[in-house]
């Protein structure tokens, strides 16, 4: 490095921060000690990039609200600034919300009782509650509203997920010389495979790799598949696929305890991303809980230089204690002092894609079989694996943090005799916010069951819909005249 | 959940927004043994899947004067019921692109005023005072309708619920109808699958499913059921206060108060029942919101949805007893049938619980395509 080169930086609420070459913002701030990215829509709750949840990773990136700090590389030079608070990040009134009881916003404060009920009055709290719960302004108006043109691929097999599993099935189907196509999240194939220390299948280059690219909806029976860059600025695809197979993988849910939102709380591929992949130490001390994978991630960790002082069964797990970061577990009455959890199981795989590409129903949409031409591989097809609800919830125990609804807002519902998951979820917002439903509902689900002594399968889940925000508006109108309507 | 009764004073067919309003309306009005049953879920049917726009200005008088009334219903909503539908009266905006629609609203505003309504045809400065954020190009005239604005639909339904279950309406939801007895051509009881209710009149609001209902009880009605779409951006700071119609891109729209963007439009499909939904009302919706709000090119959109409605062949209501089967009443082919609730509730109560046709509810009588023949209305955002 010459003398007169400097490390590049970027800009956190007007902070500059240093930044190392390949860091996704998330990464560089984790790494610069900010452990607040941002803050829950009702009580303002410290948030952070936690792998479960995507609220907590949000921030305004050079003016764009709503930009995920874990998809968004760590340019010199950029401007990141966290939302949802007012007047601003360094001087935050919104914070105060915080010493509300959380009874009190049951319902969000959309219901609540609190709010005057007809005429101007109530026009006047509506308009202040829109701008509390808008999280952010819109992008500035210089922004160039030109839609971006769509892409219209058709592929013998689209293969969802870019796993070993995903890579394996794409090599056999281009080795059978069929055309084939792998969409992946990933800024490369088999991310998490590789981060936890695996050998990957080297994909063959004949298959046509969507990287950085979420398929996020499923249509006419599969005869349709979208997908569209994370970035939000890349072209949309409709592909057109003779054969889906989904190598989607399985994510960890996280405990169902008091603290589980807390910024230090990773699963286990946001955990090994940072870890791993951008070599930033996740805090001075890691417990790590799962339901047989705690053993091989702590060495992993251990082998990136971290310290571990606690692996165990994530069904141990009592609760999480901090304020604005992990500061303790307890587990079966001891406290473990550590700054930070990371979590491998329970496993479950999202079932958004396959909910969308099979439910049909005119009262409900109602999940069935997969349509002939989808089939799914590896980890997708192991069963679910049980979340664990304590004999005694915690009440405080967020069960979607995206709206901020907790276990308690929950039980109040089901004590009431509210058992029907799609009226749970338009009761409480719950899952209606960035993820979608994803994993809260299963969480929910989970809930329920305890409760009323069922199994979660007993339910009905509440409709998968697409895109999840996985496509911005000028994306969208890219695909304007690309799919006929279907007559 | 308590048992079926035998025997009702009224029962609803479909707890959706209809059919609650009906039991609200009787039972304010003192009615007792009423029974409301839906085949789905509580919010399941289009009454939870809609745009929530109100309004009272549309192009025809027999419309402007029901969704008169219905917006005076709203205002008292919150107090009846004794929760906040939150109804907020922010406005609406009727937006014109083309030279044809300028005049019709031109004209429309003209007969609503007539009526005591609050519209006018905005001038280019309230243009930009009101919607900052349009982008002028793609608009020739907006009407603005100061009485209109949006209700929050679970609000709505929760207020709904709340009362008639304080009242002792017997609501059950996930049962189905699945038979309509006749008795001297009138139409007597209705049947879930072997269990038999006793009806003093029989009040259909199923909506997509109101054909299936005349049928059950031997008849026909007019219109068909059809599939629409609607979806929600992720929320962000108030961009567009009014509720929006845009008159020539068939498609409605506006900022609910958590921040979100919510609204459809429609593409020509195969009319289908079913609560999927499909690629080019997205894309369609994603193209006119960029080209009339550019700053919403970059925001993301959370989830997109189908709903079910009947729409009769002139997409206006269809209110009263069936002709041909006296006992079996309709709250049916509505499209505006959120906004319409309130109103339609009321006349029909009256109708129903008190023999009195209003005068308002006249027009939309189901055999108006043999008598007066079919309304025309050229101020709504459907094709
Ligand atoms: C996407 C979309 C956007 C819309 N936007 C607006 C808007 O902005 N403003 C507006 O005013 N309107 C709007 N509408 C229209 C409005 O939602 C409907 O007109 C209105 O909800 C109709 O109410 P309903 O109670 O008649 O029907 P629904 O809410 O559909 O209720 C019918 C009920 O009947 C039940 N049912 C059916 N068959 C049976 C049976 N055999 N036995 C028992 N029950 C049965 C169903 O389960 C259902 O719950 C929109 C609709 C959609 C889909």
């Amino acid at each position: 490095m010459s003398a007169t080169s400097v490390q590049p930086t970027i800009r956190w609420n007007g902070k500059s921060i240093a930044v190392t070459e390949g860091d996704s913002l998330a990464a560089a701030l984790w790494r610069a000690g900010v452990t607040t990215f941002a803050r829950s829509r009702k009580l303002h709750r410290p948030l952070a990039w936690t792998g479960a949840h995507a609220v907590g990773a949000l921030a305004a990136v050079n003016g764009l609200p709503n930009t995920r700090l874990d998809q968004t590389p760590a340019r010199a030079g950029t401007v990141v600034s966290m939302q949802n608070c007012w007047p601003g990040p360094g001087f935050d009134l919104l914070r105060l919300m915080q010493i509300l009881p959380e009874r009190l916003l049951y319902g969000g404060f959309e219901h609540g009782h609190l709010m005057p009920s007809s005429g101007l009055s109530y026009r006047l709290a509506e308009r202040m509650m829109a701008y509390l719960a808008g999280v952010a302004d819109t992008a500035p108006t210089g922004w160039e509203g030109a839609a971006i043109p769509g892409r219209d691929i058709t592929v013998d097999h689209l293969i969802i997920g870019g796993g070993p599993e995903g890579i394996r099935a794409a090599n056999a189907v281009a080795a059978a010389g069929l055309s084939v196509a792998l969409v992946t999240r990933g800024r490369t194939p088999a991310r998490f495979a590789r981060n936890a220390g695996q050998e990957i299948p080297v994909l063959d280059p004949r298959v046509d790799l969507h990287k950085e690219t979420e398929a996020f909806g499923g249509y006419r029976d599969g005869d349709l598949v979208l997908a569209a860059p994370v970035n939000g600025t890349g072209a949309a695809v409709v592909f057109r696929p003779g054969q889906i197979t989904l190598a989607t993988g399985r994510r960890s849910m996280p405990p169902v305890v008091r603290g589980n939102h807390l910024p230090g709380v990773f699963d286990a591929h946001a955990g090994l991303n940072l870890a791993a992949e951008h070599g930033v130490r996740l805090g001075r001390r890691v417990a790590v809980i799962g339901t047989g994978d705690e053993v091989a991630l702590a060495a992993r960790l251990r082998d990136l230089g971290h310290e571990v002082v606690h692996t165990g069964p994530a069904a141990g797990l009592d609760r999480i204690e901090g304020r604005a970061r992990v500061r303790a577990i307890r587990v079966a009455g001891r406290r473990i002092l550590c700054d930070t959890l990371v979590h491998a199981g329970p496993w479950r795989a999202d079932p958004n894609l396959g909910f969308q590409l099979a439910a049909e129903g005119h009262y409900q949409l109602l999940d069935a079989a997969l349509p002939v031409r989808v089939t799914r591989i590896g980890a997708a097809t192991l069963a679910p694996e049980p979340i664990h609800i304590p004999a005694q919830p915690d009440k405080s125990a967020l069960i979607c943090p995206c709206m901020d609804v907790t276990l308690g807002e929950l039980l109040s519902h089901i004590d009431a005799g509210e058992h029907d998951p799609e009226i749970l979820k338009r009761l409480t917002s719950c899952g209606m916010g960035t993820c979608q439903g994803w994993p809260c509902w299963d969480s929910m689900l989970a809930v329920l069951a305890a409760r009323t002594g069922t199994r979660p399968e007993d339910h009905a889940r509440p409709s998968h819909r697409p895109p999840r925000r996985a496509i911005t508006i000028a994306q969208a109108a890219g695909l304007a005249g690309l799919v006929e309507p279907d007559k | 959940m308590t048992p079926l009764p035998r025997s009702a004073s009224t029962v609803i067919i479909g707890g959706g927004v209809q059919g609650l309003s009906a039991a609200f309306n009787l039972a304010e009005m003192g009615q007792t043994g009423i029974v409301v049953i839906d085949a789905g879920y509580w919010q399941g049917g289009a009454s939870g899947r809609n745009g929530t726009l109100i309004r009272p200005g549309f192009a025809s008088t027999a419309w402007t004067e029901l969704f008169m009334l219905t917006v005076a219903e709203w205002k008292t909503w919150s107090k009846r019921l004794g929760e906040n539908v939150m109804f907020t009266q922010r406005g609406y905006s009727v937006v014109s692109e083309k030279a044809a629609s300028a005049a019709m609203l031109e004209e429309a505003t003209a007969m609503q005023r007539d009526l005591g309504i609050r519209s006018r045809m905005l001038k280019s400065a309230e243009i930009s005072d009101l919607l900052p954020a349009i982008n002028r190009k793609r608009v020739l005239a907006v009407q603005h309708q100061e009485e209109g604005g949006v209700a929050p639909h679970h609000a709505a339904l929760k207020g709904l619920r709340a009362y008639c279950e304080h009242r002792g309406v017997a609501l059950h939801y996930r049962t189905k109808i699945t038979g309509i007895e006749v008795t001297d051509g009138r139409a007597s009881a209705v049947w879930i699958g072997d269990h038999r209710i006793d009806a003093g009149n029989i009040l259909s609001c199923a909506g997509p499913d109101n054909p299936d209902m005349a049928r059950l009880a031997g008849v026909e009605i007019d219109g068909f059921g059809m599939k629409i779409e609607a979806m929600a951006l992720e929320p962000t700071r108030p961009l567009i206060k009014p509720a929006i119609a845009l008159i020539d891109s068939l498609a409605y729209f506006h900022q609910t108060s958590r921040g979100e963007v919510v609204g459809g439009t429609e593409v020509p499909e195969r009319p289908r029942m079913s609560l999927r939904v499909d690629v080019p009302v997205m894309a369609e919706m994603a193209r006119i919101y960029l080209e009339m709000f550019p700053q919403l090119g970059p925001v993301r959109i959370l989830r997109h949805w189908a709903g079910q409605l009947h729409a009769s062949t002139d997409y206006a209501p269809l209110l009263g007893e069936h002709p041909a089967r006296p006992g079996l009443w309709f709250s049916a082919g509505w499209s505006y049938g959120f906004a319409g609730a309130p109103a339609a509730g009321r006349l029909l109560a009256g109708a129903i619980g008190k023999g009195h046709i209003d005068s308002r509810m006249k027009p939309f009588a189901l055999d108006r395509f043999q008598t007066t023949g079919p309304i025309i209305e050229k101020g709504i955002v459907l094709a």
